[in-house]
């Protein structure tokens, strides 16, 4: 029986030799094809998630304009004053613009020579096109769109569109995602009416700087360079993205040299790679803003006396030190810093625990209270700010219930108003101090749309609705300051902080330029590796 | 009971199977709170385009309605269209399911081909060192959260070492080879691609490892448990007595005997395999099927989360009758008495 069993010892150790064989002849072949780090001409940028859609008419998500914004060009494009990012506009496709006094007609001279990728030149027809289509296929991207009426082709190169009520955001929507001029070629690739919508959603069709070459799902995308774009030639000739959802998988990547930027890592992922001398972690401000909705249609939350006692009861300081690691600055009204509107010296709460029980006393509400707290798991600081509320709340005699539901149940139930308090982010779509004042505070746009308080205060609706008519910035500015005043005594929201974006690059990349209203998008063109 | 007869009585039991899943899995995803056509047009979009969204996708209908929808659907193969990647369900799968079966098969034949020889050591050489040995593993190897595993794995021999990749399936630098079966190392071989197959194994090696360990210990433990029960009975000390060599009694007559339970443990880790696949994918960045569903399910994907459900329900069916049919086969007993 002893004898017997050696051929089974050998296949055992067989196996084991071969596997550890495996990794170490892998590390042999591959050595000599591929040194440490990625080709010089390629940049591989490890992100979080897939894209859902790459259609500009119908994505809104972060992921797929990453993906989508290099590829094509837009009218506007945000502007780089002094190597920094802003919230001002200027011209990309647009040569020249004038807008009529009463704001109602806008008249663009396109620049000549700007050609899509496969050599069709981007003229007025185009962009008429693209805005039918966009209209026609009427999904999200539309929305930021609210006043247009028509696009005339006035010349091969002039193209004026019309708006049936002034709306002042609109030149900057223009340099929204959702506003890239699309090949009308598109049409060739059409199936069952449904403006090409198949096709665009896995494929590009634009003029800028990139176009897809390969998207593999859940794996990475391609960039490669438009051979017919009318600009300076990049210098990636290809920019990778790889999907790799395990955040200590993306770091250690990073680290290893197999990506150039590592993008969504936690604060103290980022902190630790400070410490790596290959690593380059930038910081910058953003305009992505967190902050907790308080139900205005519900008792007690429909006393403004206690709302105030709330917005005292906040433990701000302490949430951005132990929740945001230092990593965001505290809001001052609803309008963050670095959007034009926003006013520097608003009134901003602290925590005052005798206040808020001065002003619990005055609301009249009785002691104990419990409120519900509803968030998810979608984002890792909606709970921790949860518990920061309930230990200071607590101390009032209001009682915090933590309710954590699933992203999409807890969006239904914000649309519903089926909730007292919840926490949410924000970030503006177009560079206009409205995606702040007026989805929130509108009161035609209770729920999901973006008054998630459910405040209303006619005043308020009143000074935002003027504020979106007329096209005088300082004109603008002073309304939506007036209305700031009422709001922030009226506390339907308790203001908590804006981020600091973060982001890993290797510490060779060079050339990146933040621009707050791109969030997760770079400026691949302009980038280099030394 | 012969095989021809417990096929067609699984065949059967598949359509109840599948019936009972789909009016569960439809109740359900249509009882959970939440707007799948908002979810779709986005947070700002207008109620008017969420209604005609709504019509889109037939919400506006009875749930009856959709329901039959559905089943006449099925029953010609169309799952229906993925509201979050606005592609066919069947589409999906077809892109997804290969990546997840072929790393689910590896470290299945991981498991066994190890596992299976490690317990009959175990067991003919009880209480020696590699007994010992093999049971430390086996039980750290039911005990080791996979997560855990994975990322330590992922940081030895990726991190510091450097001698395996670390995500995804292929080199995103070499050239995938055309798509026959969507199994890269068949496709690779197909399409005579040594590279993309010599980096399709490299890849594949890191997670099948740590996805196969857990099974491997289950394989081995119980290997070695029967294999001692088997060759503590009588007919077993006959046989050596009589003089048969000891190999022989134990292949022949131990080992086959051992096996039936140990079938049944590798027939349910296939399910397992693939269900488990979901942490080992999202470390690994392996694009398959458990991060496919996991996002499907935060995105409230009706139509894909019912495609993968039915999906799996088929598969565990298939998978019964597969390890009944091999009982039959290593059990005379249980073919004559079905």
């Amino acid at each position: 029986m002893r004898k017997s069993k050696r051929p089974l010892v050998a296949l055992v150790a067989l196996l084991v030799v071969g596997l550890l064989g495996t990794s170490c002849a892998g590390k042999k072949a591959e050595a000599p094809l591929k040194p440490a780090g990625v080709p010089q001409d390629t940049l591989v940028i490890g992100v979080a998630e897939d894209a859902d859609n790459l259609d500009p008419a119908v994505t809104v998500t972060n992921n797929s304009w990453a993906i989508t914004y290099p590829c094509y060009q837009r009218l506007m494009r945000y502007k780089v004053v002094n190597g920094q990012g802003s919230t001002e506009v200027e011209g990309d496709l647009a040569e020249s613009w004038e807008v009529s006094p009463d704001g109602l007609v806008w008249t663009f001279k396109l620049k000549q020579g700007s050609k899509f990728d496969d050599g069709t030149p981007v003229d007025a027809k185009a962009v008429k096109f693209t805005f039918d289509r966009l209209r026609a296929v009427g999904k999200g991207p539309f929305d930021a769109f609210p006043t247009l009426e028509s696009v005339e082709v006035v010349g091969d190169y002039t193209v004026r569109f019309k708006l049936n009520a002034p709306f002042p955001p609109f030149i900057y929507t223009l340099a929204n995602n959702g506003a890239s001029i699309v090949n009308p070629k598109v049409m060739e690739r059409e199936q069952n009416g449904d403006k090409g919508q198949a096709y665009l959603a896995e494929h590009t069709m634009g003029s800028g700087p990139y176009r897809l070459v390969e998207w593999a799902k859940d794996q990475y995308f391609k960039l490669e360079l438009n051979p017919h774009y009318n600009g300076p030639r990049p210098k990636f000739a290809t920019v990778m993205f790889k999907i790799i959802k395990d955040p200590s998988a993306r770091r250690l990547q990073l680290e290893r040299g197999d990506l150039d930027i590592a993008e969504e890592l936690s604060v103290d992922q980022l902190e630790e790679l400070k410490k790596n001398p290959d690593v380059d972690v930038r910081e910058f401000p953003s305009l992505s803003v967190v902050y907790v909705y308080l139900n205005c249609q519900r008792r007690p939350l429909d006393n403004p006396k206690f709302r105030q006692a709330l917005s005292y009861a906040t433990d701000y300081e302490g949430i951005i030190k132990g929740v945001m690691l230092g990593k965001a600055v505290q809001m001052r009204g609803p309008v963050p810093k670095g959007m034009w509107g926003h006013v520097p010296d608003m009134f901003q709460y602290k925590m005052d625990l005798d206040k808020a029980k001065q002003l619990l006393a005055e609301s009249g509400v009785k002691t104990p209270v419990t409120l519900g707290y509803l968030y998810a798991d979608r984002d890792p600081t909606w709970e921790p700010i949860g518990l920061s509320l309930q230990s200071t709340f607590g101390q009032l005699g209001i009682k915090v219930e933590m309710q954590k539901l699933a992203y999409a149940t807890m969006r239904d139930k914000l649309d519903r108003g089926d909730f007292d308090l919840a926490v949410g982010n924000w970030t503006p779509d177009f560079a206009d101090p409205y995606m702040f004042m007026n989805y929130w505070f509108d009161s035609e746009f209770f729920g999901l749309a973006g008054n998630r308080s459910f405040y209303k205060n006619p005043r308020v609706d009143e000074l935002i609705r003027q504020a979106a008519r007329i096209t005088d910035q300082a004109e603008r500015e002073k309304l939506y300051r007036q209305a700031q005043e009422i709001i922030i005594q009226e506390a339907p929201y308790i203001f908590l902080f804006q981020r600091n974006y973060m982001v890993a690059f290797r510490k060779n990349v060079k050339g990146y330029v933040f621009q707050p209203m791109l969030l997760n998008i770079f400026n691949t063109p302009d980038m280099s590796k030394e | 009971m012969g095989f021809g007869q417990l096929i067609a009585r699984r065949m059967l039991l598949l359509l109840l199977v599948l019936f009972g899943v789909t009016v569960v899995t439809f109740s359900v995803s249509h009882l959970v709170p939440g707007d799948p056509a908002r979810m779709l047009v986005g947070q700002r979009a207008s109620q008017e385009v969420v209604e005609q969204m709504r019509h889109q996708l037939g919400l506006d209908r009875p749930i009856w309605e959709q329901y039959l929808r559905y089943m006449r659907n099925l029953m010609q193969g169309d799952l229906g269209i993925s509201i979050r990647t606005q592609r066919p369900v069947v589409e999906d799968l077809v892109i997804f399911f290969p990546a997840t079966l072929e790393l689910a098969l590896t470290a299945m034949f991981l498991a066994v081909a190890v596992g299976i020889p490690l317990g009959i050591v175990s067991a003919t050489r009880k209480d020696t060192v590699a007994d010992h040995v093999s049971r430390v593993l086996s039980v750290a190897g039911v005990s080791t959260p996979l997560f855990w595993l994975g990322l330590v794995a992922l940081l030895v021999l990726y991190g510091r070492l450097g001698w395996l990749p670390g995500s995804g399936r292929l080199d995103p630098f070499i050239v995938p080879p055309p798509r026959l079966t969507g199994f890269l190392l068949l496709d690779s071989l197909l399409a005579g691609r040594p590279d993309a197959f010599w980096s399709t194994v490299r890849h594949l090696v890191l997670p099948a490892l740590c996805l196969s360990y857990v099974h491997l210990a289950v394989v081995t433990r119980q290997v070695r448990a029967s294999m001692l029960e088997v060759l503590s009975q009588d007919y077993i000390r006959t046989a050596l007595a009589n003089g048969i060599p000891g190999r022989s009694v134990i292949y022949r007559h131990a080992l086959r005997n051992a096996l039936i339970p140990t079938v049944t443990v590798v027939g349910l880790a296939v399910g397992d395999l693939l269900g488990g696949a979901i942490l080992t994918e999202t470390i690994f960045a392996w694009p398959g099927m458990g991060s496919y569903v996991v996002d499907s399910i935060n995105f409230l994907d009706f139509p894909a989360i019912m495609g993968f459900t039915v999906f799996i329900a088929v598969g565990y069916v298939l998978i019964n009758l597969v390890v009944d049919l091999t009982y039959m086969w290593l059990d005379p007993r249980i073919r004559a008495v079905g």
